[in-house]
């Protein structure tokens, strides 16, 4: 049992940094309808630069995380401003087109400024481990989920307790009822993205600490949390979190039956055997046809 | 005009029972019983939000329906979805006019050829004989419904750069097309000129006259309705409220009351 | 090509009769400027050109099939390039065991069905994102196959694969290989134009731009979006063939995710939805990485692909073809003409 509670700690982590990343995208979604594409390496902008900062040019690691999670703020609200807000009327998917864009562009130019090569990141605590009834679990483990579920929460009661997340809500259900009802929707917006760049920071941050930090490392984190996301539906909240920490479990149960290399295949099995099980209800977007 | 004798079939009345449409708390239809009599036209009249766009709806297969039926002749519709309504013959047009504005009329008009029997997809993309014959067919009835509304001359601009009217009338004629035996138009006349309006009600007259079909259609000018329709159904709150000719329904009181008593500015 | 029996109209309203004239010697012009341009490498370029030209027309199938299904359909995928490895993979894996080009072919055509089929059913009956999200995974899943069977598909480290010989020809020999792959290329460009002529291609830019009209008179939405799904897996596994005979050596990069946002790329830049479009974006693919590395700025090209991507499509979304066609209308319009079908 020991082993199966290491794995199950191991997937609980990982899936826990799933599910943060997901929250991000979910409230970039639903305050201003758009996929971000290039959300993974919007994150990747802090880790990489953050390492840059400290490894390279000697910054002390806050500060240089500090500038980091800045510049994923930057980047995050840059991308709304310059981009998704200046999609025409009636193009739909254009978003994800124009990101997939900025995701080449991103990668490119932070291969040309820093490398293209992996490296080791600050261990946040990775290495100070200890034991819990035969099972080893690291202080890095006890942040990524601390965090998350803070955050998360924090993210709740946010969006549920308070008048600013009423307004929020007001704005995704409808932008032009919001706006005549005194809501100040562009503020908002501005600050969902801002808020996405540094939950994103965080998690490339958290990533980079377990494994390494290079241009490329954030895709699998990005399309693991959108898999979640399409299967617990991006309009919602608790399921597809839920889902992210499942997949998370999931993909470590797999690896631990069947072997280091079983993940890949796993996860792609996974959602085909759901969206093909799935009822077609449940899983769409809501597009109520008001003719 | 020969095309079309091979089209004709004896057009079904149209028939709901007992109609209740939700969305949420709203409920949009309450318990709506109304025939559309077969081969006539009728026109659906009511003030804003009395449910006649939700009773197209419903009757093509666009909104889900809380409880009662929808038939069509001696066929009940209920649990055929939008797209099986129309193979079947129930063909709708849009009141936000729907489309493809990057292609052409022509382009726009054809897409409403889908419900006559199309070839394979592998016919189709291999240009078999089969593909050949059901192309030549499609333009001859695209070319008829565009002589029809006086669009031939526009057929190879791109519906983007028309004139609202104009763009109106390529939604009426991606309906038109296909010949269907139930037409619904939701207020096709909107945004058309006072003669726009008489051209558009001579034009669905003479398909009418040319093509029997049941036609549904929605509009708030009276002078259009008496001119074109030979029923009319009024709603009120999603509820039914009179039917009957024209004379008989505008003459009613609480007809008067719900539409002009609110609506008398509006309803030009 | 068809009978269109409408006329297209001219500057003034003219009698039926010329139309079915006019539209038989459009089409004459465009094979024969197609003709035209298809002779010049052969007769032009030295050895390297022709190889570079030879590998324009293995991309160009590739193009023309997202193009179908973006630019018509309007559904992102996200594995174009890993379906084109597909047909690679397959086309190195049948040749290995020594069989001809017509073997090969067929094994494509079947192998990228199937993966077509795993993909788009259960994901298009749902919305298009998820389409993008399942396909990314799918490139991964490639990705991973190749990874994993390495005594196979050899593995991250690529495989050299057989020319395709057809009597004296041989795809290694630059000149011969452009000369195969116009043959197909050719041919899924007459078919790619003819789509846009039968109400298949109709109900896909149909789907495209208004689901709820196109739901209205009849048009199975899902089967039309698998439909265009399946045509463009097919493309890029015919233009995977041609690549692996042309270049003679295929990895794991080529047909990686950020090949499929390249061939994502090359699509929008030509111009989404149009055949002259795809053509423009298969030389952009091709010649433009090739023009940075002559200029000793290979790093650039990602860059700059980035970047247009992402400012063609907000600010051009019709690409250079669109542009080229609002500046035409734009001079005819001053002489009262008018622009029509593509």
């Amino acid at each position: 049992m020991g082993d199966l509670g290491q794995i199950l700690v191991g997937g609980i982590t990982t899936g826990s940094l799933y599910a943060l990343f997901l929250l991000g995208v979910l409230i970039v979604f639903q305050v201003s309808k758009s996929i971000n594409f290039a959300y993974g390496q919007v994150g990747m902008i802090a880790a990489f630069s953050a390492w840059f900062l400290y490894s390279e040019q000697g910054l002390p690691v806050p500060l240089a995380l500090g500038v980091g999670v800045l510049l994923a703020v930057i980047v995050n609200s840059a991308i709304d401003y310059a981009a998704i807000r200046r999609i025409p009327e009636g193009r739909p998917g254009l978003d994800l087109v124009v990101t997939l864009g900025i995701f080449l562009l991103i990668t490119a130019v932070m291969q040309q400024l820093i490398d293209a090569n992996a490296h080791t990141f600050v261990s946040l605590g990775a290495d100070s481990r200890a034991e819990l009834g035969g099972v080893v679990v690291s202080l890095n483990d006890g942040i990524v989920v601390g965090l998350t579920v803070t955050i998360i929460v924090g993210a709740y009661l946010l969006l549920n307790r308070t008048s600013l997340g009423t307004s929020l809500r007001a704005s995704a259900e409808d932008a032009g009822i919001a706006q005549a009802a005194g809501v100040n929707v562009r503020a908002l917006r501005t600050a969902t993205w801002a808020a996405a760049g540094v939950i994103a920071a965080i998690v490339a941050v958290l990533v980079a600490s377990r494994l390494s930090v290079d241009a490329f490392y954030m895709t699998p984190f990005l399309i693991k949390a959108f898999i979640a996301g399409m299967i617990g539906g991006l309009d919602r909240f608790w399921l597809p979190l839920s889902v992210a920490v499942a997949l998370g479990v999931y993909e470590s149960l797999t690896v631990f039956i069947l072997g280091a290399s079983a993940g890949t295949p796993a996860v792609f099995l996974l959602i085909i055997v759901v969206l093909a099980l799935v009822p077609k209800r449940f899983v769409n977007e809501r597009n109520e046809v008001r003719a | 005009m020969s095309r079309t004798a091979t089209h004709n079939t004896v057009a079904p009345a149209v028939r709901t029972e007992g109609l209740t449409v939700r969305y949420g708390a709203f409920q949009a239809l309450s318990d709506v019983t109304v025939s559309l009599p077969a081969g006539q036209i009728s026109g659906l009249i009511g003030p804003n939000g009395a449910g006649k766009t939700t009773l197209l709806n419903a009757i093509s297969g666009f909104t889900s329906i809380a409880e009662g039926s929808v038939h069509v002749g001696h066929a009940d519709l209920t649990a055929l979805d939008a797209r099986r309504r129309a193979l079947a013959g129930v063909v709708r047009g849009f009141q936000t006019v729907r489309l493809l504005d990057r292609e052409s009329v022509l382009t726009n008009v054809l897409i409403g050829t889908e419900r006559l029997p199309q070839p394979s997809a592998l016919a189709q993309f291999f240009g078999l004989p089969s593909q050949w014959r059901a192309g030549r067919r499609d333009t001859a009835a695209a070319a008829e419904v565009l002589d029809l509304l006086g669009l031939t001359g526009q057929a190879h601009r791109r519906v983007d750069e028309l004139p609202f009217a104009s763009r109106r009338l390529v939604e009426v004629a991606r309906v038109l097309v296909s010949s269907p035996s139930v037409i619904l138009l939701d207020e096709p006349a909107a945004g058309l000129d006072q003669e726009g309006r008489q051209e558009l009600a001579a034009v669905l007259t003479r398909v009418h006259h040319n093509h029997p079909s049941t036609m549904v259609v929605v509009e708030h000018d009276v002078d259009l309705v008496k001119s074109l329709c030979s029923y009319v159904i009024a709603l009120d709150s999603g509820a039914f409220l009179r039917d009957g000719t024209p004379a008989e329904v505008f003459g009613d009181r609480q007809v008067q009351l719900a539409y002009f008593g609110r609506a008398a500015g509006a309803d030009a | 090509m068809t009978g269109a029996t409408i006329t297209r109209p001219r500057r003034s309203a003219q009698p039926p009769a010329t139309g079915r004239g006019a539209g038989a010697r459009r089409i004459l012009t465009r094979v024969a400027v197609f003709a035209v341009i298809a002779a010049v490498p052969p007769l032009l370029f030295d050895d390297y050109w022709v190889f570079m030209s030879a590998q324009v027309l293995a991309f160009a199938v590739a193009t023309l099939g997202l193009d179908i299904l973006y630019g018509r359909t309007g559904q992102m995928s996200l594995a174009h390039a890993s379906f084109m490895g597909v047909g690679a993979y397959t086309t190195y894996i049948v040749s290995s065991y020594g069989h001809g080009p017509a073997i090969q072919l067929g094994a494509v055509v079947v192998v990228a069905l199937l993966a077509a089929l795993v993909v788009a059913v259960p994901t298009l009956r749902l919305s298009g994102l998820r389409l993008a999200l399942v396909t990314l995974a799918f490139g991964e899943l490639l990705a991973w196959v190749i990874r994993e069977t390495t005594d196979l598909t050899g593995g991250t480290q690529g495989a050299s694969v057989d020319p395709i010989v057809i009597g004296t020809w041989d795809s290694s020999e630059p000149l011969h290989a452009y000369l195969i792959a116009l043959v197909p290329a050719a041919i899924a460009t007459l078919l790619a134009a003819h789509l846009g002529r039968t109400q298949l291609g109709r109900r896909m830019l149909a789907v495209r731009d208004t689901e709820l009209a196109a739901e209205s008179v009849g048009v199975a939405v899902a089967r039309t979006k698998i439909t265009a799904f399946l045509i463009s897996a097919v493309y890029a596994g015919i233009a995977g063939w041609l690549y692996a005979a042309i270049v003679g050596f295929i990895a794991p990069p080529d047909f990686d995710l950020f090949a499929s946002v390249y061939l994502f790329v090359a699509v929008v830049i030509g111009g989404a939805g149009t055949v002259l479009g795809a053509w423009l974006g298969a030389a952009y693919i091709v010649l433009v990485p090739e023009l940075f590395t002559l200029a000793g700025q290979p790093n650039l090209y990602p860059i700059v692909g980035g970047a247009l991507l992402a400012v063609v499509a907000l600010l051009v979304p019709d690409g250079i073809v669109g542009l080229g066609r609002g500046l035409w209308r734009r001079v005819r319009g001053a002489r009262g003409g008018q622009e029509g079908s593509r």
